[in-house]
C-alpha cells in the first residue's frame, strides 16, 4: 500500500482529485436536478393518465439499457464534446428510477385519504401538492437517492467525451498501463467516487430527516 | 293496567317533518358505469327533510354507497339531478359544493402526514378563515367530540387509536359548519363496544346539531338505531321502504323489507319505544320522613309484598317488607334491600328489560333525571307492549292478505 500513500501524499496528485471531485459532483447534481424536474412531471403524467402510463414508463426504461458508451458517443455529434452530452446522458439515465418511484408514491397514497381531500373541496392541484406529493415523498426520496448513486458511478465515462470529472484520474491510469503510476490513478479516481457516493448517501439520510413529515415516517 | 300510547315521537317527528323543509333532494339520480349493463343507481327519487338523519340501508352491492357519493358527486351522476336548500346543484363547481358538506367515510381518510389539529382545520383553511377563528374552533370541535384539545391537537393521527381517530372524521366534517352530512358506514371498521359508544354520542351531537344527515350502512340495527328514517335499498338503489324505523319494523311494505329486517324485528321495536311513552304503574310509597306507625298501617291496608322507602328528595332508597317495618331496632333506611334497576323516562324499553332481568326483581323503577320517583314499570308492561306491537303486525298480515290470497301469512 505504501505506493498508494506516496500517490495521495503528491500534492499535486491531491490538487487534481479536489479539482476533479468538485467536478464530479457538478456531473451529478445538474444531471439529478434536470431529472428530478422532468421525472416529477413525467411521474405525475404516468399516475394521472392510464393512457400514458406504459409509454412513458417503457421510454425511460429505453434509456437504461442504452449501454452507457454508446449513448455519450451517440451525444458527441448532436451536442460536441466536453460536459453537455454528459448531462444530457446522465439525465437520462437518472429519469427512470426517479418516474418509477414517483408513480408508485402516488399509488401508495391511500385512496381513503385521497377521497376525504376530495370530500372536502379540495381541487386537482390542491390534492396534489398538499396530500398526495407529501405522502408519496419517501417512496419518492428513495427513488431519487438511487438515482443519484447511479449517476455518481455512470458520470465516471463521461471522461470519455472530454467531459470533465474524476473519470479523467481513472482513465488515464486506463490509457498508461502497464506504465508506473497507472494503478495509483485507477485506484484513486476510484476510491474517491466511492466517498463521494458514500457522502452523497449521508446527504439523502439527513434530507429525509428534515423533508418527510413526522406523521408518516417510519 | 298500563298501556302503550300510539302516539309514537319518531313517528311524530316524521309527520312534522312531511310538512316541513326539504334540505336534498335527489331528483331520478342515475349512475350508470361505462361498461356495465345495469344502471348502479336507477332513477333514485328521495326527499331528506331539514335536520334529520335518512339512513340508506341494503345489502352489498345495492348501491346505497354509490348514491350516496352521488350527492357530493365524489361519483357524477349520469343523469338526474340534486337539488340542496332549494338550489340545483347537479352541474355547480362540485369543490364549492363539497365545502358546504360534511363527508365522513369509514376508513376514515385522516391526512397522515399533518396534525390533528391540521387535519381539522382543512375546511376553514380552504374557505379563508384567519387563523385565530380557524384554531378556536379545532379546538371547540376537539372539546365536543371528547378529545382534550391541548393532549390531541399536536398529535399525529397514527398516534391515535381507531375510536380517536373517528372522533377526529367527524370533528373535520363538522369543521366548517356544514349544514349537511354525508356519512358512508362511519362506525363499520371500530370494535362494537367503542362503536355503541361513538353512535350515542353522534346522537346526543345531532341532538343539539340538527343536521341535515344521509348515512349508509349495510347494518338494519344501526340503521333502526341512527335514523329519523331509513331508506331500504334494492338492487340499483330502488327504494323499498322510505320510513321511520318505527313503520319499517311494524309494517315491513313488502318480503324484500320484512327478509331484510330479519326476524328480531319485535327486539328491535323494543329499542324503539321509550319509557315515558308506557304508562308507569304506582308502587306502595311510604317517606322516609313519615312515622313508621303510619307506615306500617298504610302498609297492612295494602295488598302490597313490599314498600319503596323515598328519601326526602323523592329518590328511591330501599324496598320494605313487613317484617322490615315492624321490627324497631333499625332505621328504615337501613333495613329490606337496597333499590336497584332505575331507569330514566328516555331509556328504551330494551334498556328497561334488561335493568329488570339484572335487578332480578321483575321491576324497574321509573326515575327522573334528578332520580326522583315517578312510578313502576314491570314485566307485565312490557309484555303488554309486544302484544301491542304484534297485533298490529298480524293486523298488517291480515290486510295483506286479503289483497294477495296467495302470499303465506307468518303465524
Amino acid at each position: 500500500m505504501a505506493f498508494f500513500t506516496e500517490y495521495l501524499a503528491d500534492p499535486r496528485t491531491r490538487e487534481a482529485l479536489l479539482q476533479q471531485t468538485i467536478e464530479h459532483i457538478y456531473l451529478t447534481a445538474v444531471p439529478i436536478l434536470l431529472a428530478v424536474v422532468i421525472g416529477l412531471f413525467l411521474g405525475i403524467l404516468a399516475h394521472r393518465s392510464p393512457r400514458l402510463r406504459s409509454p412513458i414508463l417503457s421510454l425511460v426504461s429505453t434509456f437504461l439499457t442504452i449501454p452507457s458508451l454508446a449513448l455519450f458517443a451517440l451525444l458527441i455529434p448532436i451536442v460536441g464534446i466536453g460536459a453537455t452530452p454528459a448531462i444530457i446522458a446522465l439525465t437520462l439515465y437518472a429519469l427512470l428510477p426517479i418516474v418509477r418511484n414517483t408513480v408508485s408514491g402516488l399509488f401508495s397514497v391511500d385512496n381513503a385519504v385521497v377521497e376525504s381531500a376530495k370530500g372536502m373541496g379540495m381541487s386537482a392541484t390542491m390534492r396534489l401538492w398538499k396530500i398526495e406529493l407529501p405522502n408519496a415523498w419517501p417512496v419518492m426520496l428513495a427513488g431519487i437517492r438511487v438515482a443519484t448513486l447511479l449517476t455518481v458511478g455512470i458520470a465516471a465515462i463521461a471522461a470519455l467525451v472530454g467531459g470533465p470529472g474524476l473519470g479523467q484520474e481513472i482513465f488515464t491510469g486506463i490509457r498508461r498501463i502497464p506504465a508506473t503510476g497507472s494503478l495509483e490513478s485507477l485506484l484513486g479516481g476510484t476510491l474517491f467516487i466511492v466517498i463521494l457516493a458514500v457522502l452523497f448517501d449521508l446527504l439523502y439520510l439527513a434530507l429525509g430527516r428534515l423533508t418527510i413529515p413526522r406523521g408518516i415516517r417510519e | 293496567m298500563s298501556d302503550v300510547t300510539n302516539a309514537d315521537p319518531l313517528a311524530r317527528i316524521g309527520e312534522e317533518a312531511d310538512l316541513g323543509e326539504t334540505m336534498i333532494e335527489l331528483q331520478e339520480l342515475t349512475k350508470r358505469f361505462p361498461g356495465q349493463e345495469t344502471p348502479a343507481v336507477d332513477r333514485l327519487s328521495l326527499k331528506i327533510p331539514k335536520g334529520e338523519i335518512v339512513v340508506f340501508v341494503g345489502p352489498s352491492g345495492c348501491g346505497k354507497t354509490t348514491s350516496l357519493k352521488m350527492i357530493n358527486r365524489i361519483i357524477e351522476p349520469s343523469s338526474g339531478h340534486i337539488i340542496m336548500d332549494g338550489e340545483d346543484v347537479t352541474t355547480i363547481d362540485p369543490n364549492h359544493l363539497r365545502r358546504r358538506i360534511g363527508y365522513v367515510i369509514q376508513q376514515i381518510g385522516l391526512f397522515p402526514h399533518i396534525r390533528i389539529g391540521d387535519n381539522i382545520a382543512t375546511v376553514p383553511q380552504l374557505l379563508g378563515w384567519d387563523k385565530e377563528r380557524t384554531a378556536k374552533r379545532v379546538d371547540e370541535l376537539l372539546e365536543v367530540v371528547g378529545l382534550p384539545p391541548d393532549e390531541y391537537r399536536d398529535r399525529f393521527p397514527k398516534e391515535l387509536s381507531g375510536g380517536q381517530r373517528q372522533r377526529v372524521g367527524v370533528a373535520r366534517a363538522l369543521a366548517a359548519d356544514p349544514p349537511v352530512l354525508l356519512m358512508d358506514e362511519p362506525f363499520g371498521a371500530i370494535d362494537p363496544i367503542t362503536r355503541t359508544r361513538l353512535q350515542n354520542e353522534f346522537l346526543r351531537l345531532q341532538s343539539e346539531l340538527q343536521k341535515t344527515i344521509a348515512f349508509v350502512t349495510h347494518d338494519i340495527d344501526e340503521a333502526v338505531k341512527m335514523g329519523d328514517r331509513i331508506a331500504i335499498l334494492q338492487e340499483g338503489s330502488r327504494v323499498a321502504q322510505f320510513a321511520t324505523p318505527e313503520e319499517i319494523l311494524t309494517n315491513p311494505a313488502n318480503d324484500f323489507v320484512a327478509d331484510f329486517v330479519g326476524t328480531g324485528a319485535t327486539l328491535k321495536r323494543l329499542k324503539l319505544t321509550r319509557v315515558r311513552e308506557v304508562q308507569p304503574s304506582e308502587a306502595l310509597i311510604g317517606r322516609v320522613d313519615e312515622d313508621r306507625e303510619t307506615l306500617r298501617r298504610r302498609f297492612d291496608e295494602s295488598e302490597w309484598t313490599a314498600m319503596l322507602l323515598l328519601d326526602a328528595d323523592g329518590r328511591p332508597l330501599r324496598w320494605l317488607r313487613g317484617t322490615d317495618l315492624r321490627q324497631t331496632s333499625r332505621p328504615l333506611d337501613q333495613v329490606g334491600n337496597r333499590t336497584r334497576a332505575m331507569v330514566e323516562p328516555q331509556a328504551t324499553l330494551s334498556d328497561a328489560l334488561e335493568e329488570m332481568l339484572l335487578g332480578a326483581a321483575g321491576v324497574a323503577i321509573v326515575v327522573d333525571s334528578r332520580g326522583a320517583y315517578k312510578g313502576l314499570l314491570d314485566i307485565d308492561d312490557i309484555i303488554t307492549s309486544i302484544q301491542t306491537m304484534k297485533d298490529a303486525q298480524a293486523e298488517f298480515y291480515r290486510a295483506a292478505k286479503l289483497a294477495d290470497p296467495e302470499a303465506e301469512v307468518p303465524a
